[in-house]
């Protein structure tokens, strides 16, 4: 099901927090609205999910206009950031809310969620509570509940952010791939523009309640439309009063290109850092990779060279 | 928004219309005669009792139950699991009760009374033993309201404070008595208004006797069953203004314990 | 005291002597005699005001023996009045349960001019004395009432009188429960397709229910032990009525004091126990949560 948004404009009080949004996501894909605390994209999810009232613009789904229509019937799945589980009610309990407000018949229902439960890899916690469940177990009882009323459209807030680091990654293809097999058209928020690049194939960056871009993850990361979007969406240096991307500086032999020396050298495991000083008196940083920083083994205080990469040294 | 307009009515008509009402009966012959009212010797006298009665019961339990919940959640034992239930058994005791029981232990024909009575002690119907009535009503209500902020705080600032080289009185006070002063005036407040207002529990070991050992409250009730309501609705407005008094320090210690709870969330 | 041990643990200088050589010596010394001193005292405080006046109480009750007690226990003026008090202190807590969860609900989740003073004037009956409370529902609504409204000497009376003395325990109980709880879960429920109604049943209340029933038995064990408010606007009337307190009262100031013993002794076995068997469900239903 698409979603459109047409000028959605959203007061709190007096504070603008969306600005005039407008986007069309198609059928089936996965979006991810970017952007840093404060952007207003997880206000412009529960807006999308009725939770939220706007103050001027409509929302279609589907090509139905449904900003008058309350939360309860917009069959939305929404996954909230703290998974708001059922805390009194069991995880079988938890998927089965949503058919029992729709009077499934009770074969059916137990049916329906023994499926669920299998296609998250609950099986065997149906009769456990949501206390008894680790964050990342919740994550995936709150997935299924959302999809036990078969949504044509999936929201999920920040639904990593809560999590380790090595359960996020483990689910962060999970869920790419339960989507790209379920088909459903998702949207997810989320303020960590790695995880957005990976997981979605189309990223909607928004910055102070206004869309900064729309595109593809490459498009984005290649072509950014403005600063914002270039800032935000990796590290960023300044090497010779002009603004570029750490990973696209290389050492070079000394006369070659700008002449600084290394006042740092930070090693991250996969890559390394070098912090260096030009003979201008700027500050600026160098990324390589491992097997570069092998090769080259920069030391502080060392004499070296720079110069910006540029795509034919790619073909070189 | 009916639900709005039901919870005015039902908490207006259960105890809006009461105070009102307490105040327009006292004001019902004028100012005047309000004034000459407040002048009454017999009033007079019981309210004075019921000032000593509250000077001290309330400090003493005030001081008890600081002290206590502080035992209670920084050096648990059995023992403090003990005191932990114990010390609720007075809410859940009919003020009657709380007489009567005083009364057995420490009348004359009591277990203590003869040998206190030996010393030239006596309880029953005399101040020692309102005072001891109170104590005993308002026992559980300052540790109730300290002690579980204690558990929420933890022992970190305090610790932190020692490692700063703060002394045992320096981190009392600067850093355990602020964090549960709001917490406290709140107890106070709930232990004075229970002391002053205690009736049941006073009725049986003071044995009501006027001028003597007769509290305000109890010359309330007394002026009622002697048929002068208007001078018992005198006391009584009295009573309520320090209640509503009462009421407003409650209100600004929720209010200033709300404050610091989302400043430390 | 605790916080003087806290800092001795913290600052025990490596190179002191045992402790044992300095007892009583220099401050360390000073903070345990405190610390002790002050434990003492609060159970000594404790036993003497509380522990061995009930023990008083139950060994006085029984001095006669247990048919004594069981006689006086099972007089039908005692039962009539026992079963009065807990009828009335039902009545009047559950319905304080349902207007109190209003109550709270109405605190913490509108938001209306005026409502800082419902607020506050939901302590009141925290605040006012019993007796004031007793006195005016008497005037307000007995023979002479100003409504023509006469409530005195039924169970009427002592159930609106109960009502006043027990409103705010359930609204504190419900309303730091209810302010603590985010929309999500509800929010969640409405997604899901569930009506107010429904999300209110399976959701909001399941989530207050440990708060809800701490407060009504709170307000029950209150209840049952009323005295000051109850004893105006009752009359008194024995068989008809007559709260459990004022029996014992009766009872007390008139000689019997085995009888009264006795029937303190039950009723304090009830309030007590419905006390423990409230906090107890309660308990359990907020463990189970985790």
């Amino acid at each position: 099901m698409t979603i459109s948004l047409n000028g959605v404009t959203k007061y709190f009080g007096r504070d603008l927090v969306l600005d005039d949004v407008s986007d069309d996501v198609p059928q089936g894909s996965l979006t991810a609205l970017l952007g840093p605390s404060g952007s207003g994209k997880s206000t412009l999810l529960r807006i999308i999910a009725g939770l939220e009232p706007l103050n001027s613009g409509h929302i279609e789904l589907g090509g139905r206009d449904v900003t008058n229509v309350a939360v309860r019937d917009r069959r939305i799945g929404f996954c909230f950031q703290d998974y708001a589980p059922f805390r009194q009610l069991s995880v079988f309990d938890n998927v089965a809310y949503g058919l029992k407000v729709q009077r499934v018949p009770k074969a059916q229902l137990r049916r329906e969620v023994d499926d669920l439960l299998s296609l998250v890899r609950l099986e065997a916690f149906a009769n456990r509570y949501p206390r008894q469940l680790s964050g990342g177990q919740r994550q995936r009882m709150a997935l299924a509940r959302a999809l036990a009323i078969k949504p044509e459209v999936l929201l999920l807030d920040e639904p990593f952010a809560a999590l380790d680091a090595q359960v996020r990654g483990e689910l962060r293809s999970w869920v790419r791939e339960l989507q790209h097999e379920l088909g459903i058209t998702t949207i997810l928020v989320t303020h960590d523009q790695i995880e957005a690049m990976e997981i979605a194939d189309r990223l909607v960056i928004l910055n102070e309640g206004r869309i900064e871009q729309v595109g593809t993850p490459d498009t984005v990361y290649d072509k950014p439309a403005n600063d914002f979007v270039q800032g935000f969406l990796g590290p960023m240096t300044v090497l010779n009063g002009v603004a570029c991307r750490p990973h696209d500086i290389e050492l070079c032999d000394v006369g070659l290109g700008i002449d600084a020396r290394v006042t740092d050298v930070v090693r991250l495991g996969f890559e390394v850092r070098v912090v260096v000083q030009t003979s201008s008196g700027e500050s600026s940083w160098v990324q390589l990779t491992h097997a570069e920083a092998q090769r080259r083994s920069p030391f502080i205080g060392e004499h070296v060279s720079l110069r910006v990469r540029t795509t034919a040294d790619l073909f070189r | 928004m009916i639900l709005r307009v039901v919870v005015l009515l039902y908490v207006g008509a259960l105890v809006g219309l009461p105070l009102v009402f307490v105040f327009q009966q006292a004001l019902i012959h004028g100012l005047g005669t309000f004034f000459r009212a407040l002048g009454d010797h017999q009033m007079d006298t019981a309210m004075i009792l019921t000032a000593k009665v509250a000077l001290i019961a309330v400090p003493l339990n005030v001081l008890f139950g600081v002290g206590v919940s502080l035992w209670i959640v920084r050096h648990p034992s059995w023992l403090t699991r003990a005191i932990d239930t114990l010390i609720d058994i007075p809410l859940a005791i009919s003020p009657i009760i709380i007489g009567l029981v005083l009364e057995l232990a420490y009348a004359q024909n009591g277990w203590f009374g003869s040998g206190l009575a030996a010393l030239g002690w006596h309880v029953m119907f005399s101040l020692p033993g309102i005072v001891m009535a109170s104590i005993f009503v308002s026992l559980p209500l300052v540790s109730r309201q300290v002690i579980p902020l204690l558990r929420e705080m933890g022992n970190h600032q305090e610790q932190t404070a020692a490692t700063l080289g703060a002394g045992p009185v320096r981190i009392f006070c600067t850093i355990t008595m602020r964090s549960i002063t709001w917490a406290t005036a709140y107890g106070v407040s709930l232990t004075l208004a229970r002391v002053i207002g205690e009736y049941g529990a006073v009725l049986i070991i003071s044995g009501n006797i006027a001028l003597v050992t007769q509290t305000l409250t109890l010359n309330i009730g007394a002026n009622f069953d002697n048929f002068n309501d208007y001078q018992g609705f005198v006391g009584a407005a009295l009573l309520a203004l320090a209640s509503i008094v009462l009421l407003l320090i409650l209100g600004v210690a929720r209010h200033r314990e709300r404050k610091r709870h989302d400043y430390l969330a | 005291m605790p916080v003087l041990a806290l800092s001795t643990e913290l600052s025990k200088p490596t190179e002191q002597p045992p402790r044992k050589w300095r007892l009583f010596g220099g401050a360390r010394g000073a903070a345990r005699v405190v610390r002790v001193a002050g434990k003492s005292l609060a159970v000594t405080y404790l036993s003497l005001l509380v522990l061995i006046p009930i023990a008083a109480l139950a060994t006085n009750a029984f001095s006669k023996g247990l048919g004594s007690f069981w006689d006086a226990a099972t007089q039908r003026e005692s039962i009539d009045a026992l079963r009065l008090t807990l009828l009335c202190a039902l009545a009047a807590s559950l319905l304080n349960a349902v207007a109190g969860l209003a109550t709270a609900w109405v605190l913490v989740r509108d938001r209306f001019a005026g409502q800082g003073i419902l607020n506050a004037i939901v302590d009141l009956p925290f605040a006012l004395p019993t007796v004031v409370a007793g006195v005016t529902f008497y005037t307000l609504y007995g023979p002479l009432s100003p409504f023509h409204v006469n409530i005195t000497g039924s169970w009427i009376g002592i159930t609106v009188a109960i009502m006043f003395v027990t409103l705010p325990f359930t609204v504190r109980s419900v309303q730091p429960v209810l302010e603590s709880l985010t929309f999500n879960a509800e929010s969640a429920a409405a997604t899901l397709g569930a009506s107010p109604v429904r999300v209110f049943r399976t959701i909001t209340l399941p989530a207050l229910a440990p708060a809800l029933l701490t407060g009504t038995g709170l307000a029950f064990a209150r209840a049952v032990g009323e005295y000051g408010s109850v004893v105006f606007i009752s009359n008194n009337l024995p068989y008809r009525s007559q709260v459990a307190s004022s029996y014992i009262y009766s009872l007390a100031t008139s000689g019997q004091t085995n009888s009264a013993a006795s029937v303190a002794v039950v009723l304090l076995v009830l309030a007590l126990a419905l006390l423990v068997a409230f906090s107890y469900v309660s308990r359990r239903i907020a463990r189970a949560r985790g």
